[in-house]
């Protein structure tokens, strides 16, 4: 069974049902020694509010801050490179390389005369055709422009944060 | 001077790269963070220490926050840790605090305020002495429920405790600190007759 001053301080803090809240409520208002309890808790309660908060050194944030960017700096260039670059660099070149394989044993004669081996390539470069390289070269020229502007865009974003703080 | 913007919208600010916003979230909380420490340390110099290594933490580790709770609920569970991680660390018996010998180091810290004239001390300055005698743990529930704008719960959580505990154990430092108070009141007044 709880206490009176446990009653209360739960009446205090608002840790009441609303039942329990008019019960209480009713036993300060007839019964005297619920009275004087309840208010020397929520004198109490006033005091304890008005706790100070201690303050720390001047430099306090200026030494995490501090500890902070020696941290930053000291982070090792293999960590601060982007591993999702390196991978699609690794993927384009893997693709190109596979590609081009594919496309020199796809030309390859590979029919042999007699017991004589015959290791001359028929290779012969694809045909390029002017208008639709182009296009291509544009589109190329297209993409590079936009994926410029969208870094530099970044970039500006960035820097201007870090100047507004 | 402090930044308007809201704790989360620093958060955020902070994990796209900016220093300064992280700076604003220290400058905003660090008084309590420091308050907190104090409480389980009772030295300055080493709650400065556990101050400035929980907003450290708290910076690398910022992006695993996904603001499920306050940010200050989580903030306090890495001040609560570090505390008691470092307590453990320089073997200090944190129920010693209550033995008579301690005591008295208190009370002869707390009198280098004393010009031994009662009614030049205010009541915050009772209050501060007789939380410095508490228990750690009593004077660090008091502290966030009064201080930290913690519910109950939220109290649980960074201390990592159930709800009721953490009620029952607040009932119990509110006793105590009562105890304290009125016991040191009682002295200073013996004291003066």
């Amino acid at each position: 069974m709880n206490s009176i001053e446990e009653i209360l301080w739960n009446y205090i803090d608002g840790n009441c049902t609303s039942e329990e809240q008019k019960i209480i409520h009713t036993l300060i208002a007839e019964d005297e020694a619920y009275r004087l309890k309840y208010q020397e808790l929520l004198n109490l309660d006033q005091q304890f509010s008005a706790i100070e908060l201690d303050e720390p050194s001047m430099a306090f944030t200026y030494n995490v801050m501090e500890i902070i960017r020696t941290e930053n700096a000291q982070v090792p260039l293999k960590a601060a490179i982007n591993k999702k670059i390196i991978m699609g660099i690794a993927i384009f070149f893997g693709v190109t390389l596979i590609a081009m394989l594919i496309f020199a044993f796809a030309s390859l004669n590979w029919s042999t005369a007699g017991s004589s081996v015959n290791l001359t390539y028929n290779f012969k470069m694809p045909a390029i055709d002017p208008g639709k390289t182009k296009m291509v070269v544009e589109g190329f020229v297209f993409f590079d422009v936009v994926l410029a502007l969208y870094l530099l865009d970044a970039y500006l974003r960035k820097k201007t944060i870090a100047r507004q703080g | 001077m402090q930044s308007k913007l809201s704790d989360t919208e620093l958060i955020e600010q902070t994990l796209a790269g900016n220093q300064a916003a992280y700076a604003d979230l220290v400058k905003r909380h660090q008084r309590f963070v420091f308050t907190l420490a104090l409480r389980f340390t009772k030295v300055r110099e080493d709650a400065e220490e556990i101050a400035q290594d929980c907003f450290i933490k708290a910076y690398r580790s910022l992006a695993s926050f996904h603001g499920q709770s306050k940010f200050t609920t989580w903030l306090y569970s890495i001040v609560y840790t570090t505390a008691m991680t470092s307590l453990r660390k320089k073997r200090v018996a944190t129920d010693s605090i209550d033995d008579e010998n301690t005591l008295i180091q208190l009370e002869s810290r707390a009198s280098g305020y004393d010009v031994n004239n009662v009614e030049n001390k205010s009541r915050s300055f009772y209050l501060s002495k007789a939380i410095d005698q508490l228990l750690p743990d009593d004077a660090a529930i008091i502290t966030m429920f009064y201080k930290g704008e913690q519910s109950l719960e939220e109290i649980a959580q960074a201390l990592g405790m159930e709800a009721n505990t953490v009620k029952v154990k607040l009932f119990r430092a509110r006793q105590r600190l009562k105890e304290k108070l009125e016991r040191n009141l009682k002295h200073e007044a013996k004291e003066l007759i």
